[in-house]
């Protein structure tokens, strides 16, 4: 994904300067230092969950900086064996990340399409993993269940997209509020089967002497005796949390050079480097989360050994568990700022 | 290690602060708009649509365009006028070169008999191969061997500063590296500003007192790098014929590597505040944030940045 291109020059001033005995990065971070990370809830008034996150914004103009929306939408889908519907019980989930050419100018609509499609892989194989599936995502049993979408927008490129992504992922999952729906029956009453055969007697004619009480041997149409849908109880209310929130991984992108590792890299520093890791985890809700290392990927063109792996999971999971207490902690605030707006908005109308 | 902030609030839309007035036209002052207005030369800035004058007493220039005989504005900008020409230059765009400018390029393509330079203008520069010096410092005609060399002298990818030399007739800018000064960068990092935040300095080519070097690209590049004495930069007697083409970095300590970072934060600071660039604000910044005793990282933090704007804005 590097696709800035740099000089020989430049490249080896970055790996030159991260080499060192102290370790020395462009921008005078520190090699596990994030840049300011931004995260607004519910932009999307649309979506059943939104967020915009951006990595590295300048503070003073805003300019700048990996910019991310994901939004997620529920749509209902019926479940019925042996048709061509893909609804299957329990619910789907699909995720989709798509970048827009703003964020990447260089590239041809193939290159972005290819980008597309490597992104797309890599988040909905891990996050639609069977362990990490939401459990209320079922309206009917067998009839009727909810297609999550995840959609995830690359608005601009300055590095780290991955960690983006993932943050904006589980941050869009975790606002998502499922509809609550009650299940409505239909059953049809008693006396109708009756009726509908004397009616089938009235139009075959009066020729034949039948009983109207018996059913028509003819009349081979099922009487359906039961019809199952669902309402929504109540329109306004948002519903409840999507099940699960607390699973949802975040990745840590370990950028590789050689004796040392560092987190979100720039652009300039990812193209400098040749190796980088990628370390997604998924933590319990309990307070001391176990974390469960979700997936791993490495990209570039360098070579790992077994140990040097080992060792990186282990640092890896310290920094994922940093950052998710960080995202949860702001996640909460973010709920605590929209209930407040909305009371305010409240408030105001009544006024 | 991590910290997440919120995006500034965005102005809320008004249906629930109060009632909205209705449009009154007598709220409007007529504009002025006679000479005096467009001899303001560049201190008031105009936004897109604004009426600028008679499109009969003026003639629109580039910025501008008529609509009921009147020139209006296109671009946010300042006014300039010549004579009877009526032109808007834009406050955000590209680079317009002009014969004689500095800039410092990159290299996106290899062709033959010359480079295509990336100089963040509207086309790609053009850097010619009799116009670059070649290793060992000789005037000559440039060979078949020189041509199938290229790659040798420069490549994709690499940075270099050079003069803005001619236009070709489809406007884009020829480039020359004929002088010792210009030539392939290396020993630092570069850093990217508006164009319009560089203006025109007696030099471009600035030493920084705490051994750091700039090279302020008119075209919004800037390249800070670690101080070359004039000693030992490659003369003509002893011309260093793999020096001015080298990859390769000189060594450098950590003092000097900090200071390089801490001058890059300071122009990107001065850049997201919209502070034209010039040395003496440059070396003003260096001081003043050497005295706060902060790492250069330091400089990332708001409150930093902009106690470093005011403080020069008392300073200046």
């Amino acid at each position: 994904m590097s696709t800035t291109s740099l000089s020989k020059a430049e490249k080896s001033y970055i790996a030159a300067g991260l080499t060192q005995s102290t370790p020395h990065r462009a921008d005078g971070r520190n090699l596990t230092d994030y840049r300011s990370v931004a995260l607004e809830a519910g932009v999307a008034p649309l979506a059943n969950g939104s967020v915009r996150l951006s990595i590295g914004r300048n503070i003073n103009d805003n300019g700048g900086g990996t910019e991310v929306l994901a939004a997620t939408k529920l749509e209902v889908e019926s479940i019925s064996i042996g048709e061509s519907s893909e609804g299957r019980e329990g619910g789907r989930f699909i995720v989709n990340v798509s970048c827009s050419p703003a964020a990447y100018p260089h590239l041809t609509q193939n290159a972005l399409d290819d980008l597309q499609h490597d992104l797309t892989t890599i988040l909905h194989t891990t996050l639609t993993h069977p362990s990490l599936h939401p459990q209320n995502l079922t309206i009917l049993p067998h009839k009727k269940s909810w297609l999550l979408h995840l959609d995830l927008l690359i608005l601009s490129d300055a590095g780290n997209t991955l960690d983006a992504l993932f943050l904006a992922a589980r941050a869009a999952l975790w606002d998502t509020k499922v509809p609550r729906t009650r299940s409505v029956e239909y059953k049809a009453p008693r006396g109708s089967n009756k009726a509908n055969a004397g009616a089938n007697t009235t139009v075959e004619g009066g020729d034949i002497d039948v009983d109207s009480t018996a059913p028509s041997g003819f009349d081979t149409r099922t009487q359906i005796s039961r019809a199952t849908d669902f309402e929504l109880p109540d329109y306004w209310d948002e519903g409840e949390a999507l099940d699960g929130r607390d699973r949802w991984p975040v990745c840590v992108t370990l950028n590789l050079a050689p004796p040392v590792h560092f987190l979100d890299a720039t652009p300039q520093e990812e193209s400098a480097i040749p190796l980088r890791l990628l370390l997604i985890f998924s933590f319990t809700s309990t307070s001391k989360g176990e974390a469960t290392l979700q997936a791993m990927r490495s990209l570039g063109a360098g070579e790992l050994s077994l140990v040097q792996i080992k060792d990186l999971i282990q640092t890896g999971e310290k920094y994922a568990h940093s950052l998710y207490t960080a995202l949860n902690a702001k996640l909460k605030d973010e709920d605590i700022r929209r209930t407040q707006k909305a009371r305010e908005r409240f408030i105001a109308a009544r006024r | 290690m991590i910290s997440f902030s919120s995006f500034p609030a965005t102005r809320e839309y008004a249906e629930f602060s109060g009632p909205h007035h209705p449009y009154d036209p007598s709220d409007d002052v007529e504009m002025e708009i006679d000479e005096d207005y467009l001899d303001t030369n560049g201190s008031k800035l105009t936004y897109p649509g604004e009426s600028l004058t008679s499109s009969q007493a003026y003639m629109r220039g580039h910025g501008t365009y008529v609509d009921n005989e009147e020139v209006i504005a296109s671009v946010a900008g300042t006014i300039e006028r010549v004579n009877k020409l009526v032109t808007v230059r834009a406050i955000r765009s590209r680079y317009n070169p002009e014969v004689g400018d500095l800039v410092v390029g990159r290299i996106t393509e290899v062709q033959p008999r010359r480079w295509k330079v990336d100089a963040n203008s509207r086309q790609d520069a053009v850097l010619m191969l009799s116009s670059v010096n070649l290793p060992g410092g000789v005037q000559r005609r440039k060979l078949e061997s020189d041509e199938l060399q290229m790659r040798n002298f420069f490549e994709e990818g690499d940075l270099l500063v050079a003069e803005v030399q001619a236009f070709f007739a489809d406007g884009a800018m020829s480039l020359h590296t004929r002088s010792l000064r210009y030539g392939k960068l290396r020993n630092g990092q570069l850093v990217t500003v508006p164009p319009i935040l560089v203006r025109r300095l007696k030099s471009h080519f600035i030493a920084l007192p705490c051994g750091v070097d700039l090279i302020l690209g008119l075209n919004g590049y800037i390249w800070v790098s670690k101080h070359v004495k004039e000693a030992e930069q490659e003369g003509e007697e002893g011309f260093d014929a793999e020096g001015v083409y080298s990859n390769i970095n000189d060594n450098i300590d950590e003092i000097t590597r900090t200071a390089i970072s801490r001058v890059t934060n300071i122009v990107r600071i001065l850049a997201s505040h919209f502070i034209p660039l010039t040395d003496t604000l440059l070396i003003e910044a260096y001081d003043w944030t050497v005295d706060q005793e902060g790492g250069a990282k330091d400089l990332l933090s708001e409150d930093l940045s902009d106690a470093l704007v005011t403080s020069l804005a008392f300073r200046v």
